[in-house]
């Protein structure tokens, strides 16, 4: 009864979620203005700089989850630690994806190792080999304490690794400052708000299903052992 | 003469995943004796050893060792317990003295120098002191792992397989070993595969079968000659029970 | 029958010291990381001379280059003493019998830290006059400065070295993984270092970078805090 309940709130959720990308992507490419100088290829920060976030947010989910997981012990913490972790990765990618294609018309070059760029850069080698250990280690219990460790140790680096790559560089387009006038129109602003809106319930959706699938997938590999051993015994 | 146990353990269970390596064990251990743990591979008796030793968690149950809880008082624990395994623990590139000295240290035992020189000469290593430990053979480096497990004088010696890979002459040797600590009245778990030694080593023996206990009993009680047809009939029977669980 | 009572395991600087005096005994014995270390570094060394000849040095400037070559070989070499010290441990499972031992585990980390700092100390000591020698720059007159420098970074890299070699060591195809963490993970202890390295050759005041410095010391700390408390889960079973 509560599975089906479940699923139908998932299902729900999933609707939700396609509508409101439908209506952002309206916003994105009729609603909001050209921007003056870039021209239509700006359009791309109202996916860059969102996805962006959830990549940052979605490592501070796994540090907590991390915690969690050193504390008690129990296989939920775990299964969110690993889901955020992918998350994170993916995020990063479409960031360092979506960057070169808006820094070849914007700056001319495909890449820069400019403050941000490079900051997701490592953050995602980071993120990659927290994900390398889980698949490295012997048993899953082991897989598991080591990936929280490093998810840890991962994620308390990521501010560290901003500002000194930030100190470092600094050529990103700084569009959100302290005293800057408002470089965005009110439809921009407003498109950017909802996208990262939509991010964040898209993000938050994918979790949870990767968190439950995760969970799923160590019950499924528990049976398979139970299975195993007592056809060792039989 | 109803001294506390020095090992408690009641409900011991190891779970890896869906995998029960132990379940439900309940041991226990007078100080000074003597057990011999026997069973098949995969029967549970490394884990159990590790847990005893503290070295593992258990996922379930209580254990007390000298009537503490080794998970709060994990130092004072470990102090008093020293353990060999196949695996000798040593350092190659260090001479036998000089491994001795270190785990000494790190186990702040009382006179580390005339101990460690007690020990290499009662386990006839004192002529090799000097040496290298990569130079010595298996025999040897077994005897100076034992060595290495008794330097900070433990209460409770657990001796994992020390059996394996050894010729019948440093097996031998390694026997005489081992009787004498019993003569110090120590504590003893050893597991093995060899089920003449171990009887001759223990005061009482259990077998471990599929993570429970399957039968144990008195050493001296046993019948040297038939022992090994009870103890296939013990681990049959204990077949039987799991799979009709 | 009373005991005296005594200590059940040495404190935590004994305990370090003892575990640091057993690693650097065992090198100082075998000398296989610091052989390997100053092999591979000067490979590298020459490679990069290949890379960057003298003009072209010149014309770039002795401080623009040399960190970066100087810190990337600093790095990949101090790989190697980390690994080594965790697969020592692993061939007779000693890490076993350490983990057995009464011994804080956070005094373990500290004590192969200290011995892995040590040794890449060691190596930079020779490899600093080299590479004066190799990209003709003068040493002695920034020697104080760099020593600093030097120091409060190979630091930093040596705790998260020794840290992800205990993990890399216990995970079945590790080697790949110590270099994956350790990069990335030290990245801002890097440019720090390179930052840093660069204003002193060029003869700034040490004050010119102190930003950099504070960073580098608060890394060296949290990554220190952190790595002693997480340590146990990283060794134990």
């Amino acid at each position: 009864m509560a599975k089906r309940s479940s699923h139908a709130a998932t299902a729900l959720l999933l609707a939700i979620v396609g509508v409101l990308m439908l209506g952002a992507n309206f916003m994105v490419f009729v609603y909001a203005p050209d921007e003056k100088v870039m021209g239509a290829v700006q359009r791309i920060f109202y996916f860059h700089v969102p996805a962006a976030i959830v990549a940052f947010t979605s490592t501070f989910v796994m540090l907590g989850a991390s915690i969690g997981y050193l504390w008690t012990r129990s296989r939920i913490w775990d299964c969110l630690a690993r889901a955020a972790t992918e998350l994170a990765l993916l995020f990063c990618l479409l960031v360092l994806i979506t960057g070169p294609i808006w820094a070849k018309p914007a700056w001319g070059v495909w890449w820069t190792w400019e403050a941000r760029l490079t900051t997701t850069l490592l953050l995602g080698l980071l993120l990659a080999a927290c994900v390398m250990v889980r698949s490295y280690a012997d048993s899953a219990e082991q897989g598991a304490r080591l990936a929280s460790v490093l998810g840890i140790v991962a994620a308390l680096d990521v501010p560290i690794i901003y500002k000194a790559v930030d100190w470092w560089r600094g050529q990103h387009p700084v569009v959100f400052g302290p005293g800057k006038k408002d470089p965005l129109a009110p439809e921009m602003r407003a498109t950017f708000l909802f996208c990262l809106l939509v991010f964040l319930l898209l993000y938050t959706l994918l979790l949870v299903l990767r968190t439950r699938i995760a969970c799923h997938e160590e019950r499924a590999r528990d049976a398979a052992e139970t299975v195993a051993a007592r056809g060792e015994a039989g | 003469m109803n001294a506390r146990p020095i090992i408690e353990a009641k409900g011991l269970t190891k779970r890896y995943g869906a995998l029960v390596a132990l379940d439900g064990v309940d041991l226990e251990v007078q100080p000074g004796e003597s057990l011999a743990i026997f069973g098949p591979n995969g029967a549970g008796k490394t884990t159990m050893t590790r847990i005893l030793a503290s070295s593992l968690k258990a996922s379930a149950g209580t254990l007390r060792i000298a009537g503490r809880d080794p998970r709060v008082h994990d130092r004072e624990t470990r102090a008093m317990i020293g353990l060999i395994s196949h695996q000798t623990f040593l350092y190659d590139d260090l001479t036998a003295r000089e491994n001795l000295l270190f785990f000494a240290r790190l186990y702040a035992a009382h006179d580390a120098e005339a101990r460690a020189d007690t020990l290499l000469r009662s386990l006839g290593l004192i002529d090799r002191a000097e040496d290298l430990v990569r130079t010595f053979s298996r025999g040897m480096q077994q005897r100076l792992s034992l060595a290495r497990s008794l330097i900070h004088e433990p209460q409770i010696v657990f001796l994992d397989e020390p059996f394996t890979g050894l010729d019948p002459h440093a097996a031998t040797v390694l026997q005489c070993t081992l009787e004498r600590l019993r003569g110090e009245r120590r504590t003893l778990l050893v597991t093995t595969h060899d089920l003449g030694r171990g009887l001759d080593l223990s005061d009482r023996w259990v077998i471990l079968s599929k993570g429970r206990l399957a039968a144990q009993g008195l050493s001296r009680e046993a019948d040297r000659a038939t022992f090994e047809s009870s103890y296939f009939a013990h681990l049959a029977a204990s077949r039987r029970v799991g799979a009709t669980a | 029958m009373s005991r005296p009572a005594r200590p059940v395991s040495p404190g935590f600087l004994r305990s370090s010291w003892i575990v640091a005096s057993k690693d650097l005994r065992l090198e100082g014995r075998t000398l296989d990381a610091i052989s390997a270390m100053a092999v591979f570094s000067l490979i590298v060394l020459t490679v990069f001379n290949f890379a960057f000849d003298l003009t072209t040095v010149r014309s770039v400037g002795v401080s623009k280059l040399v960190p970066g070559v100087l810190w990337t070989t600093f790095a990949f070499a101090a790989i190697i003493a980390f690994a080594r010290s965790f697969q020592t441990e692993k061939f007779r499972d000693s890490l076993s019998a350490l983990v057995l031992s009464p011994v804080d585990r956070g005094a373990l980390f500290a004590g192969k830290a200290l011995a892995n700092f040590v040794l890449v100390l060691v190596l930079q000591a020779a490899l600093l006059p080299l590479s004066a020698i190799f990209f003709d720059y003068d040493l002695l007159a920034v020697a104080a400065p760099l020593l600093f420098v030097v120091v409060l970074h190979t630091l930093g890299i040596a705790e998260l070295g020794t840290f992800f070699a205990a993990v890399a060591v216990r995970v079945g195809r590790g080697e790949a993984l110590l270099a994956t963490l350790l990069f990335p993970v030290s990245s801002p202890l890097v440019i720090s270092a390179v930052k840093c390295t660069s204003a002193v050759l060029e003869g700034k005041p040490l004050a010119s970078v102190q930003q950099w410095l504070l960073v580098a010391a608060g890394f060296d700390v949290l990554y220190f805090l952190v790595a002693l408390v997480t340590f146990e889960y990283v060794v134990e079973d």
